[in-house]
C-alpha cells in the first residue's frame, strides 16, 4: 500500500462520503458556510488521524471481543479533546457546530476507518490513511458549503473571509465573506435542509458519472489493445 | 468467568486513563473557556447599551421566570436584562438593553440553536441580521411581530423564532419596569 | 407545564422533525428505509432506545456529572451507557419478549451509531430539560423519525419502478426524494402553537 495511492483512494476513487456514502449527518446539516465546512473538515481529519493511530498502535493489544467498545472510548475522549480546545480558543467554531462536534463520535467514518482499515495495518499506513481520508471528508464539506452558500446567499467564504479591513482571513466568525451577487438575487432555500439533501445527491451523481465513464473508457481502451493484439498476431 | 473479568478490567482501564487524559485537558482549558463566556457576554452587553460598568440588581424571579439576570448600567444609562426562552429549535439566551424611559435600546442573541438560513438570521452579524435587530430599537414593553399587530417584520420562514425574541424583549422591558 | 410538553411534543414531530430539520439519524435513515416494514420496525426500535436513553442519561447528567463537576466527560459517558443500553435491552429482549425480538432485534444493534439517540441526549443537557421534558423529547423526537423513514419507505418503494438518469442509482435518487420531503416538511415550520 503506498502514499500515492492512499492519497487517490481518500480523494476520489474511496471517498469516505461521495464513494463509501458514510458520515452523511455533518455533511448535510453543517455546509452552510464556508467557516463551518473548513472547520468541521479540519476537525474530523484531526480527529480521524489521532484515533487511526491510536487504534493501530494498540491493535495487537486489545482482546478482540471488545474491541468495538476500546474503541468508542477512544474516538469519544479525542471528540473530547477537541470539543475543550474549539470552546476554549475558537469558540466563535464551537458555536456554529454545535451538536455537531460531540456528534463525531458517531461518525461512521471513524468507527468504520478503526474496523476496516487500522485493525490490519501499521501505524505509518493508518497516519496517511487518517490524512486522507480527513482530506477526502473536507473536501466535499468545502464543495458543498460553496455552492450551496454560492448559490444560496451569493456570498463566498462566509464567516472566513473578511474584506472589510482588507482581505484576510478571521476565526472569530465576524467576516462577511464576498458578496459576489445581492443575497436577494440568491435561492435561499439550497441553504435549507432541502439544499443540503439535494447538493449532496447531485454530487453524489456526478461521482457515480464521472467514476462510471472512466471504468467505460477504461473497458473501452483494453479492449481496443486486445483487438490490436488479436490483429497483430492475424 | 475469568475472561469476562479480565475483559471488563481492560475496558475499565481505557476508560480509566480516557478519563484522566479528558480531565488534564479540561483543566487547562476550563478557565480559558469561562473568560471566552464572560468576554461573549460583556460585547453582547456594550452592544445593546454600553456603559463602563454593569452591577447586578435582585428583582423578583418567581414573577419573571426567563429573566436570568437584570444588570443595572453604573453610568446610569439603564439596564440590561440577560434572558434565557424557547425559541424554535431549543433555548435562546439575548442581551436586552433597557433605557430609564423603558425603551429597548437593542438586542444581542448570545446562544441559540436555531434553523442556518431561518431562525439563526436573527443572531448573525450579515447585513439581515442586523437589520432585523435593529427594529427593536426604541420599542416598548407592548413590542411583537405584524402577524400579532406590532410593528416587527418577522425573519422570511422564522416566525416562530422572531415571535419568541419579540416576547422575550417584552418581559424583559416588564422586569425592569416592575424594579420601580 | 402541559402546554410546553405538548410544544416540545409538536415540534419534535413536524416542526423541527430530526432527519428533515435537524439531519440527525441520517445513515439509518438512508440505510434502512428500502421496505416499509423494515423502516417500521427500525422506527420502532429507535423510539424506544430514545426514551430510554433521554431518562437514563438526564438522571447520570443530574446526579453524577453535574454534582461532580465532571461536565466534560458528558460526550463519553452519555456514548458507554446509549452502547451498553443497547446491548442490555437486545438481552432483555432476547429471553422475555421473543415475538418483540424478532421484529426488532436485528435494528438494535445498528442503533448504537445512530447520531439521533446520542443527538438527543445532548440536546436534553444543552436545552436544560427536566426528567419529564426530557423522556417526552426523547419519546417524540423518536416518533418524528419513525414518522419520517415510514413515509420514506413508502416514497422509495415507488421511486424503484420509476425511471431516472443511470448516474443517479442508488443514493442520490434516494437523496433528491428525501430533499422533497424535507420541502414537504418545512410547511411546518410557521405553525403557530399556543400562539
Amino acid at each position: 500500500m503506498n502514499i500515492k495511492k492512499q492519497f487517490k483512494e481518500g480523494l476520489i476513487t474511496n471517498n469516505p462520503v461521495l464513494v463509501q456514502l458514510i458520515g452523511m449527518c455533518a455533511t448535510m446539516a453543517i455546509t452552510t458556510t464556508l467557516f463551518n465546512g473548513v472547520g468541521m473538515g479540519l476537525s474530523v481529519l484531526i480527529i480521524l488521524t489521532c484515533c487511526n493511530v491510536v487504534v493501530s498502535a494498540i491493535r495487537k493489544i486489545i482482546p478482540n471481543e471488545i474491541r468495538l467498545a476500546i474503541f468508542v472510548v477512544i474516538i469519544a475522549g479525542f471528540v473530547t479533546i477537541v470539543d475543550l480546545l474549539l470552546k476554549a480558543y475558537i469558540p466563535a467554531l464551537s458555536d456554529a457546530l454545535g451538536v455537531f462536534i460531540p456528534l463525531i463520535v458517531v461518525n461512521c467514518i471513524i468507527i468504520g476507518r478503526a474496523e476496516a482499515f487500522c485493525q490490519k495495518n501499521s501505524v505509518g499506513a493508518s497516519f496517511f490513511d487518517g490524512v486522507f481520508q480527513g482530506l477526502g471528508y473536507t473536501c466535499v464539506l468545502i464543495i458543498m458549503c460553496v455552492v450551496r452558500e454560492l448559490l444560496g446567499s451569493g456570498r463566498f467564504g462566509g464567516g472566513l473571509i473578511d474584506i472589510a479591513n482588507g482581505f484576510r482571513f478571521t476565526l472569530d466568525g465576524t467576516g462577511a465573506g464576498i458578496q459576489i451577487f445581492p443575497e436577494d438575487f440568491g435561492a435561499s432555500i439550497l441553504t435549507l435542509p432541502f439544499g443540503g439533501f439535494i447538493t449532496l445527491g447531485l454530487l453524489i451523481a456526478l461521482m457515480q458519472y464521472a467514476l462510471k465513464r472512466s471504468a467505460k473508457k477504461k473497458a473501452a481502451a483494453e479492449k481496443a489493445a486486445q483487438a490490436d493484439k488479436e490483429e497483430t498476431v492475424c | 468467568m475469568n475472561k469476562i473479568l479480565k475483559l471488563t478490567l481492560i475496558l475499565f482501564l481505557v476508560c480509566a486513563i480516557t478519563a484522566g487524559i479528558l480531565g488534564v485537558v479540561n483543566e487547562v482549558t476550563y478557565q480559558r473557556i469561562d473568560e471566552q463566556n464572560r468576554i461573549k457576554t460583556e460585547r453582547a452587553y456594550q452592544a445593546v447599551l454600553a456603559s463602563d460598568g454593569y452591577e447586578e440588581v435582585s428583582f423578583d424571579q418567581a414573577a419573571f421566570p426567563t429573566v436570568d439576570l437584570i444588570n443595572r448600567c453604573t453610568n446610569g444609562a439603564g439596564y440590561v436584562v440577560t434572558t434565557t426562552f424557547s425559541g424554535a429549535q431549543g433555548s435562546i439566551t439575548m442581551a436586552v438593553g433597557v433605557d430609564n424611559d423603558y425603551k429597548c435600546t437593542g438586542i444581542s442573541i448570545i446562544k441559540h440553536s436555531e434553523t442556518s438560513g431561518l431562525g439563526a438570521n436573527a443572531a448573525s452579524s450579515s447585513e439581515k441580521g442586523v437589520n432585523w435587530r435593529a427594529q427593536f430599537v426604541g420599542a416598548d414593553e407592548n413590542v411583537a411581530i405584524t402577524k400579532m399587530g406590532g410593528t416587527i417584520d418577522a425573519l422570511a420562514g422564522a416566525t416562530i423564532t422572531s415571535r419568541s425574541v419579540a416576547a422575550a424583549t417584552g418581559t424583559a422591558i416588564r422586569a425592569v419596569e416592575s424594579l420601580g | 407545564m402541559l402546554t410546553n410538553i405538548l410544544s416540545i411534543s409538536l415540534g419534535a414531530i413536524l416542526i423541527n422533525n430530526f432527519i428533515f430539520s435537524q439531519f440527525l439519524g441520517c445513515c439509518p435513515f438512508l440505510g434502512c428505509s428500502s421496505k416499509v416494514d423494515t423502516a417500521a420496525g427500525m422506527g420502532l426500535a429507535v423510539v424506544f432506545v430514545m426514551g430510554l436513553a433521554s431518562a437514563i442519561c438526564w438522571v447520570i447528567d443530574q446526579f453524577i456529572l453535574v454534582p461532580l463537576g465532571l461536565e466534560f466527560l458528558q460526550t463519553l459517558a452519555f456514548i458507554l451507557v446509549i452502547a451498553s443500553l443497547v446491548q442490555f435491552v437486545e438481552m432483555f429482549l432476547k429471553k422475555s419478549v421473543p415475538s418483540l425480538y424478532s421484529a426488532l432485534g436485528i435494528y438494535l444493534p445498528l442503533i448504537t451509531t445512530n447520531c439521533a439517540v446520542l443527538g438527543v441526549v445532548l440536546l436534553n443537557v444543552q436545552n436544560n430539560y427536566n426528567f419529564i421534558e426530557s423522556v417526552v423529547y426523547g419519546i417524540t423526537g423518536g416518533l418524528g423519525f419513525m414518522l419520517a423513514i415510514v413515509l420514506f419507505a413508502s416514497v422509495r418503494e415507488r421511486v424503484a419502478f420509476s425511471e431516472y438518469p443511470e448516474c443517479f442509482e442508488g443514493f442520490p435518487i434516494c437523496l433528491v426524494s428525501a430533499g422533497l420531503l424535507a420541502l414537504a416538511f418545512m410547511g411546518f415550520s410557521g405553525m403557530q402553537i399556543f400562539g
